[in-house]
C-alpha cells in the first residue's frame, strides 16, 4: 500500500501516453497466457519487450478482435486512475534513459511521486539477483553487500519477492539509502504480510514500481517481469546465489543482452546455490566480494564515491579496521566460521576450553563480527560502524 | 441417637474434613443424607442400606438423617461410604462410639459389605495426621499408600464387619502382600545414561547446565541429533526427590487413581504428544483429574515437536510456568494445583527439518516465518536456554572424538548436586531457591559479576543484542554456570557462554530473517 496520504495527488504526474497505459491494461488482461509462458523465462522475456500491437498479434489469440475493442473503449484517465502516484511511459522525457534500452513501449506505474523515481535513478543503480531458496550465507552477502552500496549513495534495485532481495532492501535501508523496488504485483495490490513491514520501511525516502496498473495480481510471471525490469532499470547487475538454468540465470543473460556490466558473488566450492555465480565467473563475468567491486565495474563511481570521502570505507565494510584489534582466539575463530562452521560444536577442536570458545562467540558477537542466523547458527557479519 | 465420624473429602489435591452426622428417630422410614453432596455421595444410600444388611447387620426401618458437615462444602466420591455406614451403625448402637471421635474412616461400600479403595488416600492420610487423628480405617489395597506417612496407625478393613471389630477395639485385617517389584519404578534395570549420546558436546552441555539451575532449555536441530535422546536423559541428572517433594508427587499419582507403592525417588518425566489439548495439559476436565503439568510437578515436562503444538495448548502454560501453579475453575469446583516443573522443548529449525543446515531444505520462506511464528511468544519468554544440535558429521578422528565430549550420568548428577548445593546455600534467606527463579531484585543482590562481565553486559545492552529482561536472563544463566565451576562471581567467560546460549531474539519475536 502506498503511504502517500490522499492530499499528495497532486504529485503524481502523469506523464504516459494512452498508448502505453493501454499496454499496461493489456498485460493485465493477458495474465494468464503469459503465467503460462512462464516456464520458458526467454520467450517470457521477449513477451514483455512487445508493444500493445504486438502482444496483441502473439498472445492474444482468439480474443484478439475482443479486447482490441474494449482498449479502446477504455477511457485512459480510467486507466490511470484517481490514486497518487504517477505514471510514466518510456516515450516521456523524464523516463530513466536505462529504460529505454529495454525495448518496447510500456508504462510504469508508480508509488510515490515521479521525482522520486528521478531523482533514485539519477545515481548509479545496482540490481541485486538472487534465488528464493537462499542459504543464510546468500542472504547475508546481499544484505551487506547492499548496505555497502547504499553507503556510498548507488541506488539498490531489487523486487520485494524472496529473502535475499528483501535482505539487499533491509542493508540499504540500514545504511541510510534509498531503494527502488519493483514489484510483482500491482501498484495498488496488497503487498504480503511477509513483506508489509519493510515495505513501509522503503517508501519513507525510497520507491516502489510495477508495469501492471491498479490491484492487478502478477501471479507466477509477475516475479519475473519484476526481476526483469530491475535489471533493466540498473546500470549493474550482481547475482548472489543462483543455481544452474534458474530464473535468476535468465536475468542475468538478459542482463548481458542489455549490455550491462554484470557481476557475481562466489560460494562455496560444490554448493548447487553457488553453482550460477561459478558458471557465469568461469564465463568472464567479475567476480563481487563487496561494494569497492561494484564502484570499480562502473566508469564514473568512484568519483561521486571519493566525492563523498567513502572510497576507502567501502573496502573496510570487510571489517577490515575491526579485525585489527581482534586478540589470537578471537580471530581464529571468526577465521573459522568463514571456512563453514555455524554451531559451537562445529566450531570447538579437541583440547580447547569448550568455555573459552563460546565466550569469543560472544564477544565477536558482541562487535558486530558475528551475527546469529535461523536456530542460532553463526554467519559472518561486518560491523555496520566500520562502514 | 447422634453419632458422629471423621472423613475426608478430596478438593483437586487438597483434603477437606468432613463430619458425617447421623441421627436416628422413630418416624416414617427414611433415609436423608444432606450437605451438597453430589450423585455419587447420593447413591451412597443404596450402598450402605445393601452393604448394612449384607454384613450381617441391622438397617433401621426408621428417620435416618445424614448431614455431612461443614453444609457449605461440596462433597464428592464414593470415599465417604464407610464414615456414613459406621455413623448409622452407631447411631443405632450396632457399634461402639467410643473411638467414632479418634479414627478417620475412608473407603467405598461395596453391596456385599466389601470395602474398596478409594483415590487420594495419601493426601487423605496426611490430612487425617494433621487433623490430630490417631487412626485411619481403610481397605487394604491402598494401605500401604497411607503407611509411608508417619504417626499415624493404619487399620486394613476389607469388610465393613472388620471396620466395625475395629471401631469396637478390635484388630484390623492383616495388610495384603505388595505387589509384584515390576511395579516399582523407582529402581529401573535400564535407566537411560547421558553417556549414550553421541557426539553433541554443545546440547549436553546446555542440559547440564539447565538441570544445575532449574533454567527451562529448548533443543532445536534436525531429525535424528539427539535431542529426544537427551530430553529422556535429564531426569537421570537431576537430584533425586527429597521426602517432602516425593509425598507430593505421590499425592497426585494417588489423586488420579494410581497405586502408590512406595515413595520414588526418581523425578517424573511426563512427554505428552503434541495432539494433546490445553485440557489435556492443564487437567481440570472433571474433578480430581490433572493434566500433564501437574504430573510434572516437580519432574520434568518435554515438549517434543514444539511447532506441532496448537497454540490455544502452549498458551495455557502461561499460568503454571509463571506461578508455579495452576488454578482451574469451573462451575460446580474450583481447585489449585502445583506446577512447579523444569521445560524441556525440541523443535526441527524448520518444517522440513533441515533449515540452514545444508540445501536439503525445501521449506519457503511462509513455511518458515510461519513455523517461527508457532513457537514464539510467551513460552519463549520463560526459556532460558536453547542449544542447536547439528547433524553430527563423520569425524576425522573417530576414535579421541568419541572418547571425550560425552559425559556420564553419575559425573553430571554430582555436579548438578554441587551447584545445587552452593545455590541452596546462597539463596537461604531469599524465596526463590534455584537461580532460574530468581527475579531482579534476588539477581541483583547474588549475581555478583566482575567488573569485565559488567561491561560486557553494558555493551550487549548499548549493542541492542539484550533487552533488559534478557539481561537478566542472561546474568541468571551465568550464574548457574559460575556455580557449576565453582566460582563466587561470575566472570567474563560465564557470561559469554550465557549470551552463546540466549534464545534467538528472532525466536522469540517471530520476526522475520
Amino acid at each position: 500500500m502506498s503511504v502517500l496520504r490522499p492530499g499528495d495527488a497532486g504529485t503524481g504526474q502523469r506523464d504516459a501516453c494512452p498508448s502505453c497505459l493501454r499496454r499496461g491494461r493489456l498485460l493485465a488482461e493477458l495474465s494468464p497466457v503469459l503465467d503460462r509462458l512462464a516456464g520458458d523465462r526467454a520467450r517470457l522475456f521477449a513477451a514483455l519487450a512487445l508493444s500493445e500491437h504486438e502482444l496483441l498479434d502473439a498472445l492474444a489469440g482468439r480474443r484478439r478482435r475482443e479486447l482490441a475493442e474494449s482498449l479502446l473503449r477504455v477511457d485512459t484517465e480510467e486507466l490511470a486512475g484517481t490514486r497518487a502516484g504517477g505514471q510514466i511511459c518510456r516515450h516521456a522525457a523524464v523516463c530513466p534513459p536505462a529504460l529505454r534500452r529495454q525495448g518496447a513501449d510500456g508504462a510504469l506505474f508508480l508509488a510515490g511521486p515521479t521525482a522520486r523515481l528521478t531523482a533514485l535513478t539519477a545515481a548509479p543503480v545496482v540490481a541485486i539477483v538472487g534465488c528464493s531458496d537462499a542459504s543464510d550465507y546468500g542472504i547475508e552477502s546481499a544484505r551487506r553487500l547492499a548496505r555497502g552500496l547504499a553507503a556510498c549513495g548507488l541506488t539498490v534495485a531489487a523486487p520485494l519477492d524472496c529473502a535475499i532481495q528483501a535482505a539487499a532492501h533491509e542493508g540499504a535501508l540500514e545504511a541510510g539509502g534509498a531503494c527502488l523496488a519493483t514489484l510483482s504485483d500491482g501498484i495498488d495490490a496488497p503487498v504480503p504480510a511477509l513483506r508489509r513491514h519493510l515495505h513501509t520501511r522503503l517508501m519513507g525516502n525510497g520507491c516502489a514500481v510495477s508495469e501492471l496498473p491498479g490491484a492487478v495480481r502478477g501471479r507466477r510471471w509477475g516475479r519475473h517481469a519484476a526481476v526483469r525490469l530491475a535489471v533493466g532499470l540498473a546500470a549493474v547487475t550482481v547475482v548472489v546465489e543462483a543455481r544452474t538454468g534458474s530464473a535468476e540465470m535468465a536475468a542475468a543473460a538478459h542482463a548481458r543482452e542489455l549490455g550491462g556490466p554484470l557481476g557475481a558473488v562466489p560460494g562455496r566450492v560444490g554448493s548447487r546455490l553457488a553453482a550460477g555465480p561459478h558458471e557465469l565467473i568461469r564465463a568472464g563475468t567479475r567476480l563481487v566480494r563487496d561494494a569497492a567491486d561494484v564502484l570499480d565495474m562502473l566508469p564514473d563511481a568512484r568519483g561521486c564515491a571519493a566525492a563523498r570521502g567513502l572510497g576507502a570505507g567501502a573496502r573496510g565494510a570487510q571489517g577490515g579496521p575491526a579485525r585489527a584489534t581482534l586478540d589470537s582466539c578471537s580471530r581464529r575463530v571468526l577465521e573459522r566460521v568463514g571456512a563453514g562452521g555455524d554451531t559451537p560444536d562445529s566450531l570447538a577442536r579437541p583440547g580447547e576450553d569448550p568455555t573459552e570458545l563460546l565466550l569469543a562467540l560472544s564477544r565477536l558477537e558482541l562487535r558486530g563480527l558475528l551475527g546469529r542466523g535461523d536456530g542460532g547458527r553463526y554467519v559472518l557479519r561486518s560491523a555496520a560502524s566500520a562502514l | 441417637m447422634l453419632a458422629r465420624t471423621h472423613t475426608f473429602t478430596l478438593e483437586g489435591l487438597l483434603t477437606r474434613p468432613v463430619t458425617v452426622e447421623v441421627d436416628v428417630r422413630p418416624g416414617l422410614p427414611a433415609f436423608a443424607i444432606v450437605g451438597l453432596v453430589d450423585t455419587a455421595v447420593r447413591e451412597a444410600r443404596e450402598r450402605v442400606r445393601t452393604g448394612i444388611l449384607n454384613s450381617g447387620f441391622e438397617f433401621p426401618a426408621r428417620r435416618i438423617t445424614a448431614n455431612l458437615a461443614p453444609a457449605d462444602l461440596p462433597k464428592a466420591g464414593p470415599g465417604l461410604d464407610l464414615a456414613l455406614a459406621c455413623a448409622v451403625l452407631g447411631a443405632t448402637g450396632q457399634l461402639s462410639r467410643e473411638h467414632l471421635e479418634s479414627h478417620a474412616l475412608l473407603g467405598e461400600l461395596a453391596l456385599d459389605g466389601a470395602l474398596r479403595a478409594s483415590a487420594g488416600t495419601l493426601a487423605v492420610a496426611q490430612a487425617a495426621r494433621e487433623a490430630g487423628l490417631r487412626t485411619l480405617v481403610l481397605a487394604g489395597a491402598r494401605a500401604r499408600e497411607a503407611g509411608l506417612i508417619e504417626g499415624l496407625d493404619v487399620a486394613v478393613a476389607e469388610r465393613l464387619a472388620s471396620a466395625v471389630r475395629v471401631l469396637n477395639g478390635g484388630r484390623g485385617d492383616p495388610l495384603p502382600e505388595a505387589s509384584q517389584p515390576r511395579t516399582q519404578r523407582a529402581e529401573r534395570s535400564a535407566e537411560p545414561d547421558l553417556a549414550d549420546v553421541r557426539g553433541q558436546p554443545h546440547a549436553t552441555r546446555a542440559l547440564v547446565i539447565a538441570a544445575a539451575g532449574g533454567h527451562n532449555l529448548l533443543l532445536s536441530g534436525p531429525p535424528g541429533t539427539g535431542k529426544t535422546m537427551l530430553a529422556r536423559r535429564l531426569p537421570s541428572i537431576l537430584p533425586p526427590l527429597s521426602v517432602e517433594e516425593a509425598i507430593e508427587v505421590a499425592r497426585i499419582e494417588s489423586v488420579m487413581g494410581a497405586t502408590v507403592e512406595g515413595l520414588i525417588r526418581a523425578r517424573p518425566y511426563r512427554a505428552p504428544h503434541h495432539s494433546i489439548t490445553a485440557a489435556g495439559l492443564i487437567g481440570g476436565a472433571r474433578q480430581g483429574w490433572v493434566g500433564e503439568a501437574v504430573l510434572a510437578h516437580n519432574g520434568v515436562l518435554f515438549l517434543d515437536e514444539l511447532s506441532e503444538f496448537a497454540r490455544p495448548t502452549l498458551d495455557a502454560l502461561r499460568q503454571p510456568l509463571e506461578d508455579g501453579s495452576v488454578l482451574i475453575a469451573r462451575a460446580r469446583h474450583s481447585a489449585i494445583y502445583p506446577t512447579r516443573f523444569m521445560l524441556l522443548a525440541a523443535t526441527n529449525p524448520c518444517p522440513c527439518g533441515y533449515a540452514g543446515a545444508s540445501e536439503r531444505c525445501a521449506c519457503s520462506e511462509a513455511d518458515l516465518a510461519r513455523h517461527r511464528r508457532r513457537i514464539s511468544g510467551p513460552l519463549m519468554d520463560r526459556i532460558d536456554l536453547h542449544a542447536t544440535l547439528a547433524a553430527a558429521r563423520a569425524p576425522a578422528g573417530a576414535a579421541q572424538r568419541d572418547g571425550e565430549g560425552r559425559v556420564s550420568s553419575q559425573i553430571a548428577r554430582s555436579a548438578v548436586l554441587r551447584a545445587r548445593e552452593r545455590q541452596a546455600a546462597r539463596l537461604r534467606a531469599e524465596p526463590a531457591s534455584l537461580n532460574a527463579h530468581m527475579d531482579t531484585s534476588v539477581l541483583r543482590r547474588h549475581a555478583q559479576p566482575t567488573v569485565e562481565a559488567v561491561a560486557m553486559l553494558e555493551c550487549a545492552a548499548a549493542g541492542g543484542l539484550l533487552s533488559a529482561r534478557g539481561r537478566d536472563r542472561v546474568l541468571r544463566v551465568a550464574r548457574t554456570i559460575a556455580d557449576l565451576e565453582e566460582r563466587e562471581r561470575v566472570e567474563a567467560r560465564h557470561l559469554g557462554a550465557a549470551i552463546a546460549l540466549r534464545p534467538d531474539s528472532a525466536t522469540a519475536a517471530g520476526g522475520a530473517r
